[in-house]
């Protein structure tokens, strides 16, 4: 549970690790839309694991069934060799409060104070510790984000980047042993989220926290990922270490990691298509 | 004088920290000139561990007394890496407490801020209505038809079934103390007179401001905390022209509407109990009925009613635009439309009874 003896690996993503989170044949549907299509992969502990993909590609989906919230149309989650959703609801929550979870859009308490909302989850899970100490902890993690001088304010006083490194703080005030950031940068200032970057990096190094990072950031993700994975359309398109990631020969790969627009579509609708179809006669 | 050591055991996390805790508090309270923590045994430890020593060194500064670390690994000193311990020590003002005229103050503020507010929207609004024409806020009729239905149409079934079970109430109650002066009879008069000049828009403005004063806050403080609102001023749409005077226009309508169906089945209700346990002769109720009805009272009921439904929709958009606070200000916003709706509908009917009794 503690750190000391938990160990960075040597050479993360190397795939020779011990796997945390093993997703096989996950597929999800809500009716008619089919979001998830039989995805496969693992994350290795102690590694950084990034997901990216367009905008409703299924990112936070997976996150959620990942992380407990959400059990799968079909397929299995396992952590730690357990699934997920076979087991009973106590040891469930039990390894829920070893994880933590850091949401898109922070989803703060917003009837509590920031540094209330970082303390809650300390304070449920050790209810024998003063408060004085519990009030330490969760200023520390503010510290560590770069909010304790925001700390007594309420969420809604806050701005987008802020709440999101209160979320960042409240994520990691368990010292959680696996963290998932749903796009922990998007909405920040490129220093701030330079800083989350180095967080999550540093996070990683110094405590071996295995993470799950979401991000719509290519520069970011090659910075951070000690391994990634690439959703298209609900299946993993490209799944390993970045550099393979980035000799991908797949174009969709190429053009998305390039952030260029597809071909179909940056070229527009070409006239002479339709005349030469005889659409326009 | 020779430091205190405290020798910190193998594992130092939230589990195992409170004994360690309040070992620390003691020696630094007790005011040793120097503490030393050794932590050289330590090979578990946790952020609950270094908040206890950052917490021993803020106490330690606050009495004067040195505190050393001693025998930290490196794993450890990584750990205090991620913060700047100064900066966690640092003195911070505590929140100011409030003296007692300014709690009053604050006690009484809102009150009057929310009876500004709503006077400021509804000149705001008449202005948008009567000027709309030359300052193209162009009232939007279907917006308001889609509110009348919404706060008249719908609420209909609730404000007959609390109107019926009235008339039976009122009824029976004029019916206990006028059977003592034999005079049964009039309990048709009693019915009708007090419906028609009290009851009817009271209860109906009251039904109204607990279903639609809400609504109105709770939809406007949502659009404004998702910024809809500013989005629609900056597409150049009047909020005021466009979620104010429907809702207003809608509300002054409405409830007179449904004051006039208050009003009939309440005497519906009366007869049937004057009928049926009274015993009274139904054209003789009905007689009696249309004797003791005025237009007088009946109209300045309705103008009574038009009046409390433009104060419930004044009080809901100003509360629904002045939210504070996220979501949580919703909430606020949409009880305090409903109390302070009930309140002012009270304070002006108290105003109406004694212009409207002075004039007659
Ligand atoms: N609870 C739900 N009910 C119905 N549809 C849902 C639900 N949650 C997600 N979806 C749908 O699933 C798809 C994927 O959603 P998801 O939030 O996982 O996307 P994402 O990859 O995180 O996108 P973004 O990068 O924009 O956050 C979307 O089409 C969305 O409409
Ligand atoms: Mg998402």
């Amino acid at each position: 549970m503690r750190f000391l003896h938990r160990e960075r690996p040597a050479d993360p993503g190397a795939g020779d690790v011990e796997a945390l989170i093993d997703v096989e044949g996950v597929s999800t549907s809500f009716g008619d839309n089919v979001v998830l299509d039989g995805i496969d992969m693992t994350v290795g502990r102690g590694e950084i694991f990034v997901i990216i993909g367009p905008s409703g590609c299924g990112k936070t989906t997976l996150l959620r069934h990942m992380s407990g919230m959400l059990p799968p149309s079909s397929g299995v989650v396992r952590i730690g060799g357990e699934s997920l959703y076979d087991l009973p609801e106590e040891e469930l929550d039990s390894i829920r409060r070893r994880m933590g979870f850091s949401f898109q859009h922070g989803a703060l308490l917003n009837s509590m104070s920031v540094i209330e909302n970082v303390a809650l989850p300390l304070a449920e899970a050790a209810p024998h510790l003063s408060r004085d100490l519990i009030d330490e902890v969760a200023q520390m993690k503010l510290e560590m984000v770069g909010l304790l001088d925001a700390k007594d304010r309420a969420p809604s006083d806050l701005s987008g980047g802020m709440k999101k490194r209160a979320a960042i703080a409240r994520a990691i005030a368990l010292d959680p042993e696996l963290v998932f950031f749903d796009e922990p940068s998007a909405g920040l200032d490129p220093i701030t989220a330079a800083a989350v970057d180095n967080l999550i990096l540093k996070l990683a190094r110094i405590f071996g926290i295995t993470m799950v990072v979401v991000t719509h950031d290519i520069a970011s993700a090659f910075t951070i990922g000690d391994r990634m994975a690439l959703l298209f359309d609900g299946r993993v398109f490209a799944h390993g270490r970045p550099e393979d990631v980035q000799q991908h020969p797949d174009a969709r790969v190429q053009d998305f990691i390039h952030r260029a627009l597809p071909r179909d579509e940056a070229r527009g609708v070409d006239i002479t298509d339709y005349l030469a179809k005889g659409a326009l006669r | 004088m020779t430091p205190v050591t405290i020798e910190i055991p193998e594992r130092f996390d939230r589990d195992t920290v409170q004994p360690i805790a309040d070992r620390l508090d003691a020696a630094v309270a007790r005011g040793h000139a120097a503490v030393r923590i050794d932590l050289s045994a330590v090979r578990e430890f946790d952020s609950t561990a270094m908040a206890l020593i950052v917490a021993a060194l803020r106490d330690a500064k606050r009495t004067g007394t040195t505190v050393e670390l001693e025998g930290i690994s490196e794993p450890v000193l990584d750990y205090f890496s991620l913060v700047s311990v100064r900066h966690l020590i640092e003195e911070r003002k505590p929140d100011r407490q409030l003296g007692f005229v300014e709690r009053v103050g604050r006690g009484v503020m809102p009150t009057l801020h929310v009876a500004r507010d709503s006077a400021v929207l509804f000149a705001r609004a008449v202005r948008s209505l009567v000027l709309g024409p030359w300052t193209g806020e162009r009232f939007r009729v279907s917006r308001t038809v889609a509110e009348v239905s919404e706060a008249g149409s719908s609420a209909m079934p609730i404000v007959s079934l609390i109107a019926f079970l009235l008339g039976l109430i009122l009824a029976m109650q004029a019916w206990l103390q006028l059977r003592i002066f034999a005079a049964e009879l009039f309990v048709a008069d009693m019915v009708a007179v007090s419906v028609t000049r009290e009851i009817g828009p009271l209860m109906t403005a009251i039904l109204v401001a607990a279903r639609s004063g809400s609504a109105i806050a709770a939809q406007i403080g949502t659009m404004v905390i998702n910024e809809e609102v500013d989005a629609l001023e900056q597409m150049g749409i009047k909020p005021v022209a466009w979620l104010v005077v429907p809702k207003m226009v809608a509300l002054a309508l409405a409830t007179p509407c449904l004051t006039v169906l208050f009003d009939a089945v309440a005497m519906t209700g009366g007869m049937l109990f004057g009928v049926s346990v009274v015993e009274i002769n139904p054209g003789a109720y009905l007689e009696r009925t249309q004797e003791s009805l005025k237009l007088a009272d009946l109209a300045s009921g309705l103008f009574k009613a038009s009046v409390f439904g433009t104060l419930i929709a004044s009080i809901g958009c100003a509360l629904g635009l002045n939210v504070e606070g996220g979501p949580e200000g919703v909430g606020r916003a949409t009880t305090r439309a409903v109390v302070a709706s009930i309140f002012a509908i009270i304070v002006f009917d108290a105003i109406f009874v004694i212009v409207l009794r002075v004039g007659s």
